[in-house]
Formats: structure tokens, sequence, C-alpha cells
């Protein structure tokens, strides 16, 4: 009964618009060219013009402005520019306030930005070799809050009777629902036809150890995610109600020091995006 | 007035004035307060130690517990604050779950914070410290009253 009512409610979650669809399935075209995306962006003013904002945003240091999807593609490449269309066609939904968690609008968009800017953090930090599509999946781990939201509001003393027992916010969630926001949040990913790597990313943004086969930016989005809401960004009510995996930790070789220098730099760089798009 | 100290931030207020810090996670919330003098602030303290980002310790030493612990204090001695007055309440220094001390950030923010009192001889009236939960400070300046409140949850400290 429950799952049905969740699973309805992933069929009419938004989906991805045209523009960003097609992007996305020119992404790894080796012949694709800039009057192509030129070609699908024209048809969205506003996602283009939200684009630019954000190839604007001083965390991606260009110092000249950008002026057009040309410049963006040339100075930025092609990969960055669809990071930006996805974030700029995702961030009015991702603003909203999400019950359950008790986000206020803007929280769940800011934890977004900040995990994903702490992801490349770290992956510059630790002189990893992780995909480019790193960006994406951190910025979209938690999509599916927004969908399970509504059902942890209403079950929410059967999970915190879950939590008293010790158990992770994520695991309370799947025995009193029947599934968690990182499955939920793989649906609409799967929905919107984004890559698997990414939809794998998202699925096992909890426990890592779970997913078939080690993938790197999966392990950094973990430890991301549980940076910065111990930074306080995104921390709702399931609080630090979340357990770092021992495993994830050994393989990227992370330590304190890793930590903190990159928690140093992370409200800036998440401050910096997050303007771009409100200006 | 209400005065809203963001994360790596530090406020000073007086009478009538209410200091409030929200979703304190692994971060140190530190209230210090001069009852006779009515001034009082807050801190909200991201890192232990400034050593890790020197260049940001130097634009925003509130972001660290060694750098933004004096620098609360003697914002208060400059408004007329006197040591032997002030009551110290600390809230925060929280930690995920599990016994991974790579990323127990609160316990050591709460380390640095123990040694710069003792070194200092000053003792905290009160914690709330430690656990998963986030926490929200409001500190009445008028009154020196501290709120702390979780989940919607208030308890005073």
């Amino acid at each position: 009964m429950r799952n049905e009512q969740i699973t309805g409610t992933i069929k009419t979650f938004p989906g991805m618009p045209g523009a960003a669809l097609r992007l996305l399935a020119l992404i790894d075209d080796p012949n694709v060219t800039v009057q192509q995306i030129e070609g699908i962006l024209r048809q969205d003013p506003g996602l283009t013009a939200n684009l630019l904002k954000l190839a604007n945003s001083a965390y991606f240091g260009i110092p000249s402005k950008v002026g057009s999807v040309r410049q963006a593609v040339v100075l930025l490449g092609l990969k960055r520019l669809v990071q930006m269309v996805i974030a700029a066609c995702t961030s009015a939904v991702m603003d909203r306030p999400v019950p359950g968690y008790d986000l206020p609008a803007g929280e769940l968009w800011r934890h977004s930005l900040a995990v994903s800017v702490a992801a490349e953090g770290l992956v510059g930090e630790l002189k990893l070799e992780a995909s480019e599509e790193i960006f994406t999946a951190a910025l979209l781990h938690d999509v599916g809050k927004l969908i399970l939201g509504q059902f942890v509001q209403e079950d929410y003393a059967k999970i915190e009777l879950a939590l008293s027992q010790g158990l992770p916010f994520e695991t309370a969630e799947a025995i009193v629902l029947g599934t968690d926001h990182a499955q939920i949040g793989a649906d609409v990913l799967t929905k919107w036809a984004l890559p698997p790597a990414i939809v794998n990313a998202v699925r096992w943004h909890h426990a890592p150890e779970k997913s078939v086969g080690v993938d790197t930016m999966l392990d950094v989005v973990h430890v991301a995610n549980l940076l910065c809401r111990m930074i306080g960004i995104g921390m709702g009510r399931d609080g630090l109600h979340q357990q770092p995996s021992p495993e994830v930790t050994r393989r990227l070789g992370v330590t304190s020091a890793h930590l903190e220098k990159v928690a140093s730099q992370t409200l800036q760089w998440a401050n910096e995006l997050s303007a771009a798009l409100a200006a | 007035m209400n005065h809203t100290v963001l994360v790596g931030d530090m406020k000073i207020g007086s009478n009538g004035d209410m200091l409030v810090t929200h979703a304190l996670g692994s971060c140190l919330g530190l209230v210090v307060f001069d009852p006779a003098a009515k001034v009082g602030g807050l801190l909200h303290a991201m890192l232990p130690l400034s050593s890790i980002n020197p260049e940001k310790a130097k634009a925003n030493p509130a972001m660290f517990v060694d750098t933004g612990v004096p620098l609360l204090f003697n914002s208060l001695y400059e408004k007329g604050a006197s040591k032997s007055r002030l009551i110290v309440k600390a809230a925060g220094c929280g930690n995920p779950m599990g016994k991974n001390e790579v990323f127990k950030i609160g316990e050591r923010n709460y380390t640095v914070l123990k040694k710069l009192l003792w070194k200092n001889n000053i003792l905290l009236e009160a914690e709330d410290v430690g656990g998963t939960i986030s926490r929200t400070i409001h500190f009445d300046v008028s009154n020196g009253q501290v709120v702390l409140s979780s989940n919607g949850a208030k308890r005073p400290l």
C-alpha cells in the first residue's frame, strides 16, 4: 500500500526538460559540435540564461565574462556545461522545503551544491581519479527526499522508534516505509535517463559497500555528504544519524586533516555557486 | 533585536539582543555572558585548529575553535566584560554514528575548547555536547538565558 503510494509519487514527479535530455544524450559523442549544442539550447532561453549565470560564478574561476553558449563550451568544456544545465534544471524543484526531514526552503539545494563542491574538493585534496560526473551525482544524491519526505512525515513516530534502537536514519526509513530516499532518488534519476554510474552513486550513497564494484565517485559522495551535514549544511531532523563506512575511509585514504581542509573551503565555494543562480 | 550567527561566525550583543545560531552538527556553539555588564557573545566555530587553513583563519578567525574562542573573549572584554564574572556554556560538537575517528570533528572541537579554557582557568557552567542531534541556540542577552532546540523540542542550557 505504502509502496504503491510512493511509486505513484515517483511517476508524477517532474521530468527533466527536453533540452537537458538531448544534451545528456550527446555527452559521450566524440563528434558533437558547438553548433549542435547551441541549437538545442536556443529552444530554451530561460535555461540558457541560468546556465550562463552559473558559468560566471566565481567557483569555476573564469576570469572573463561568459556571454554566450559558445564561450561557455569553449571555456568550460562540454562536460561542465552539461553539469550546469542539470543544475539549472533542478534548482527550482530542489529549492522547495522538504517536510519529514524538516528542511526549510532552499536548504536541500544549498546542501546539494555544498556536497558537489565538497566532493570535487575531496577529489583534488586526495588526488583521486574520479569521473567528472561526480558533480552531478553529488548534486542529485538527495533528490529522493523530495518524494519520501511526506511519507517520513506521516510515519515519523515509527521512524523515531527505529532510531531509538540505534539505527541509521535511512535504515529506519527502509524498515518503516519499505524503501529509503537513496532508492527513490535512484528511481527518479533512472526515469530522467541519467547515466548508470550517477544512478548507482545516488542509490548507495549511504551504503557504498553494497554497490556492485568499487566506484571512487560513490565513495567520495558518501564522504562529502557526511562532511556537509557535520558542518550544518542540510542537516534536518535526521541530524548526524548516519554512519561513515570504514571501508570507504580506508579505500580513499581519507584522514581528518583532509576532511577539515575541504570543510574549511566548502562554505565559500557553495556560496559562490548559489549566489550565481540567485543573481 | 535578533541576530543570526552563521557557521564560522561570531556576534556580540547587549541588553535587548537575542543571539541565534542554527544547525550545530559537529560545530561548536559557545555562549559567553557577563551578567553585570549585560554583554554576551555567541560563536559558531566549524573546525578545531586554524593550522589546517591559516589563510582562512586570517580572513575569518571565527571559523576555528583555537582562533574563534580568544576572539569571542577579547571582543567581550572590549565591551566591558570582566573575566571573573563570565558565564560560559557550550553546545554542539556532535559526531556521526559509529567509531570512525576520522569523522570525529565534533569531538576534536570540544577537546580544543576544553584545553583553551583550562589553560585560562575558565570553567564551563553548562554543556550539551556530542551525540547525533542537530542543535539550535537561542541566547537572550538581556538575562543570560540560553535555550537549546532540537527537532522542535526545547530545553534550557
